[in-house]
């Protein structure tokens, strides 16, 4: 029988497997090291309060702590101030879903959830999301179960080059969370900070809509 | 069953587009790295951030033409984390031109050296476009004027079309790791072996020491199907540090310097009867291909009978960055003068352009496609071009396009093992085209097996040779290979089995993932590999030979029916729906085959309404060299699209993936005309245009 078979599926399914979730939080722990939130939190105030003046920190211009709090773990790195939050997710934290198309907040493809908001990482500094709540396309997943939003962008086929695929499942979660039933015109307004230049826009209007429990937009109706 | 198995499996059904359902090989399989590529897994080129990395940028001229008065190298290399400024000219002839390069560890050591370099570039005089050179075409030659002289209408007019950049969502780039001996490059291309070409100087290694890896390719377009400047500045310096080098152009850079679907320029004297019969005239047209390229425009296409024609093409260089093949070159242009001076001719002489396209069409598959897209667009409800008189007009238009069927050396091998798995193996890259999908199922299809027992290796030049993503060459060129290697591997796993059985070969086969001897169930396939598979079984095939054994030959054809509004106080267009009739021989895989086509008419809508590259005329600098002002598509501006795949029981694959952006700009063209009553020969059709014709209309 078919299902007696061992899986072995196309290697990107073995390395999803390997890469999503628990694994990757695990991969990560080990590059950067983890303490515990509360032992980072103390040690991040103490890199920001620079006096007791009550001034704004100074931060720089040298490398900094920062602990973060990315996809449910707490990590450290060490970059200078001015370092965007996507640079640090994609190289001090091997985070590489989230991608950088345009680089200055035109396109959508670095976007992550900071406490629950959309925002454009490449437009936010790493030391701006220090106390935050940061979930990216990885953290996205619970352990081997996909989010119903990735399961229905699959299930559409919403994406071709899958370059800016993972700014898209962001933004659709936002969206989600904010209007758990949009209607078509709702999901290109919502989705309207992120570009696509394969074209795939039309599956990811039905993978959004199938997502959210409605039908997908069917031959010869107008949308 | 694995837990991922549970969650997502293989093959799902789908609820729209039921036209298709039924006439393809596979309906509902999910494109296989769709689950890497929707968690942020899929690797990319741009995501290989080696240890010890180096970063290299390019140091750009930054107009169109220009001096380099001074340039502080010294002071740059002074910044701590810069390594080394290289520079190698000192005048620029484009905007973005490559005159050295600067050598970091770290992007913000790169970032600063550069600033500290303070270069100081004189701008000179620059000619930015075509009509710096062409006044106008030369005079029509005597034969031509006789023939125009004898038709009852003439027209003469010019349609243009603008550059458009690729912009690819992953720029264009490399990451060299070298080892010495031996290197990879990973790199964002649309040809893995085309990739590492002429690049054994730059490594100081022969090529059979080079591998390239693509696995994942963010987006490509025609502009990557080459080894770049990018890749060899990364060879080079790796090869002199012995330090991985990381080398990806910004946005900026990459609409500047990685090529481009060049301007055209077509002047149109033609000759017709006012029964719609075109007798023939003159096309002089001029390509504007920066500072290298040739830009042709594909008319006359072939798709109509127009008559006698004489045909000429001149490029025009000027001071903006080369052209490239960018997909289907110079097809959308040709189809966009086409069809609008179909049009024109088509109101001129009051024949539905319906029917004048019935008439003048050279190929019955297009006579029945026109037919098929006016029903489901609902042509009957057009009306007559100019006749409107409100704010918000609507109009109908038709396009159509071709593409040959270009051959390319392909190979491919089908790996057996003993626990039942299945390796399909090309070293073709998939750039979002479902190359990767389209392999594993014709793999599985061929052994009779189930698609989740195979795996597909691809975008690796260790891998059997194959074409580049180029000329919609991969599917219609490998999947012959990959069906003539399973089948080889099939055979060859029979004759074992039929040893171990004391069967004759011949009597055996594998349906739906059984050993079948006639109506008898001898064993599941897993048991049989268990029992029969020593080694792996390696079965091989090449496209020669696959071709000839599974067919498929032809052009692929399509036409496109577009139906938008135009609102006549603020010129704005909105696209509302567009049925793309598309014959491209065997449907190997549904959805990915659907996405193509609606990504293909996505990017003519954009082409035709929004991309522009825009140089300023006094110093040759692009002034939108970023997203957020070069203008492309946005989810607010997609139409309804309805891809139909005309099929008519064809065995073959064909080209899928340039073809179906042929047809879109000029349908929209001609639809805008249908709707304001005055053509815009100029793309992109933009509002401003749209009034200044109302207006000169009015005028």
């Amino acid at each position: 029988m078919p299902d007696e078979h061992p899986d072995s599926s196309c290697d990107d399914q073995k390395r999803t497997d390997a890469a999503v979730g628990a694994l990757s939080r695990r991969r990560f722990m080990q590059t950067v090291g983890l303490s515990s939130a509360a032992a980072l939190a103390d040690r991040a105030r103490a890199a920001a309060v620079a006096d007791d003046t009550g001034a704004p920190p100074i931060l720089g211009p040298g490398a900094v702590d920062i602990a973060l709090h990315v996809n449910g773990a707490t990590v450290k790195v060490k970059a200078e101030p001015a370092t965007t939050l996507l640079e640090v997710l994609r190289m001090h934290l091997g985070l590489t879903g989230s991608k950088e198309i345009c680089g200055r907040g035109a396109c959508g493809g670095c976007s992550v959830l900071v406490d629950g908001k959309l925002v454009y990482s490449c437009m936010m500094l790493a030391v701006d999301a220090i106390s935050a709540k940061i979930t990216t396309i990885e953290g996205l997943a619970e352990g081997d179960a996909l989010d119903p939003i990735q399961e229905s962008f699959i299930r559409h086929d919403a994406l071709q080059c899958g370059y800016c695929t993972p700014g898209f499942v962001m933004a659709s979660t936002a969206l989600l969370g904010e209007n758990p039933r949009p209607s078509l015109d709702e999901i290109k307004a919502g989705l309207s900070g992120n570009s696509c230049r394969c074209g795939s826009h039309s599956n990811i209007f039905n993978a959004v809509l199938d997502a959210s429990g409605q039908a997908p937009i069917h031959d010869g109706e107008g949308a | 069953m694995s837990m991922r198995d549970e969650h997502i499996p293989t093959v799902m059904p789908t609820t729209n587009r039921s036209a298709n359902i039924g006439a393809t090989l596979n309906d509902d399989t999910s494109r296989l790295e769709a689950i890497a590529k929707v968690t942020g897994a899929a690797r990319f080129s741009r995501d290989v951030y080696l240890p010890n990395s180096l970063f290299v940028s390019f140091i750009r001229c930054p107009y169109g033409a220009a001096k380099l008065e001074s340039i502080d190298t010294e002071a740059a290399t002074a910044v701590q984390g810069v390594l080394d400024v290289q520079m190698s000219r000192k005048r620029g002839q484009y905007h973005g031109q490559p005159a050295g390069y600067l050598v970091a560890d770290s992007p913000s050591a790169m970032w600063r050296g550069l600033r500290a370099l303070n270069a100081q570039w004189k701008p000179q005089p620059v000619k930015t476009g075509i009509t710096d050179e062409i006044s106008g075409p030369p005079p029509v030659p005597p034969s031509v004027q006789s023939l125009l002289d004898e038709a009852e209408n003439t027209l003469d007019t010019v349609y243009t079309t603008q550059v458009q950049t690729h912009a690819s969502a992953e720029t264009h780039g490399s990451v060299v790791d070298h080892h010495g001996d031996t290197a990879i490059l990973y790199t964002s291309t649309q040809g893995t072996f085309a990739a590492r070409d002429g690049m054994e100087e730059a490594f100081g290694i022969p090529l059979s020491a080079i591998e390239v890896r693509c696995e994942h390719v963010g987006g490509g377009f025609g502009s990557k199907l080459r080894a770049g400047k990018e890749s060899l500045i990364a060879a080079r310096v790796s090869a002199k540090y012995k330090r991985p080098v990381y080398l990806f152009v910004s946005r900026a850079e990459d609409h500047l310097d990685t090529g481009n679907r060049p301007s055209s320029r077509t002047y149109v004297n033609i000759g017709f009867n006012s029964d719609g019969t075109i007798l023939g005239g003159r096309m002089q047209s001029y390509g504007g291909v920066g500072v290298g390229g040739n830009g042709g425009v594909h008319v006359p296409s072939g798709r109509y009978s127009l008559g006698e024609l004489a045909r000429d093409h001149t490029p025009v260089r000027f001071n903006g960055g080369a052209e490239r093949p960018f997909r289907a070159p110079g097809a959308p242009q040709g189809a966009f003068v086409e069809e609008l001076m179909l049009d024109e001719i088509a109101a001129i002489t009051g024949v539905n352009p319906l029917d004048l396209r019935l008439a003048r069409t050279t190929h019955d598959d297009f006579r029945e496609m026109f037919t098929l897209g006016a029903e489901h667009i609902g042509w009957s409800s057009r009306a007559a071009t100019g006749s409107q008189k409100g704010t918000i007009r609507r109009g109908f238009g038709i396009g159509s396009g071709s593409w040959e069927r270009y051959p390319a050396r392909a190979e491919a091998e089908v790996v057996i093992n003993r626990d039942g798995s299945v390796e399909a193996r090309t070293g073709t890259q998939d750039i979002g085209t479902g190359n990767r999908t389209v392999m594993a199922v014709v793999t599985a299809d061929r052994l009779g097996i189930p698609l989740r027992n195979v795996s597909v290796r691809l975008g690796n030049s260790t891998l059997p040779i194959g074409p580049a993503s180029g000329g919609s060459m991969t599917v219609h060129n490998v999947a012959p290979a990959m069906m003539q290697a399973a089948d080889d591997a099939k055979n060859q796993l029979l004759a074992l089995l039929a040893d171990r059985l004391d069967a004759a070969s011949q009597d055996l086969d594998i349906v739906s993932g059984e050993i079948r001897r006639g109506d008898e169930t001898l064993m599941t396939w897993s048991q049989a590999c268990v029992k029969a598979v020593g080694q792996p079984i390696v079965g091989r095939g090449n496209r020669t030979q696959g071709v000839a054994r599974y067919g498929g030959a032809g052009h692929s054809r399509g036409v496109q029916f577009v139906e938008l509004a135009v609102d006549v106080e603020t010129g704005i267009v909105r696209v509302k729906r567009i049925v793309a009739i598309q014959v491209c021989g065997r449907v190997m895989c549904r959805k990915t085959a659907e996405n193509q086509v609606m990504g293909a008419v996505t990017q003519g809508i954009s082409y035709a309404l929004f991309e522009d590259r825009i140089l300023d005329h006094n110093l040759g600098s692009m002034v939108n060299p970023n997203l957020d002002m070069y203008k492309i598509i946005g989810t607010a501006d997609i139409p309804h699209i309805e891809p139909i795949f005309y099929t008519k029981g064809q065995t073959g694959p064909r080209s899928l993936g340039e073809p179906p952006t042929i047809p879109t700009a000029g349908a929209i063209a001609c639809a805008v005309y249908n709707a304001i009553g005055v053509p815009v020969r100029d793309l992109p059709i933009t509002p401003d245009k749209i009034l200044a014709a109302l207006e000169g209309d009015a005028a």
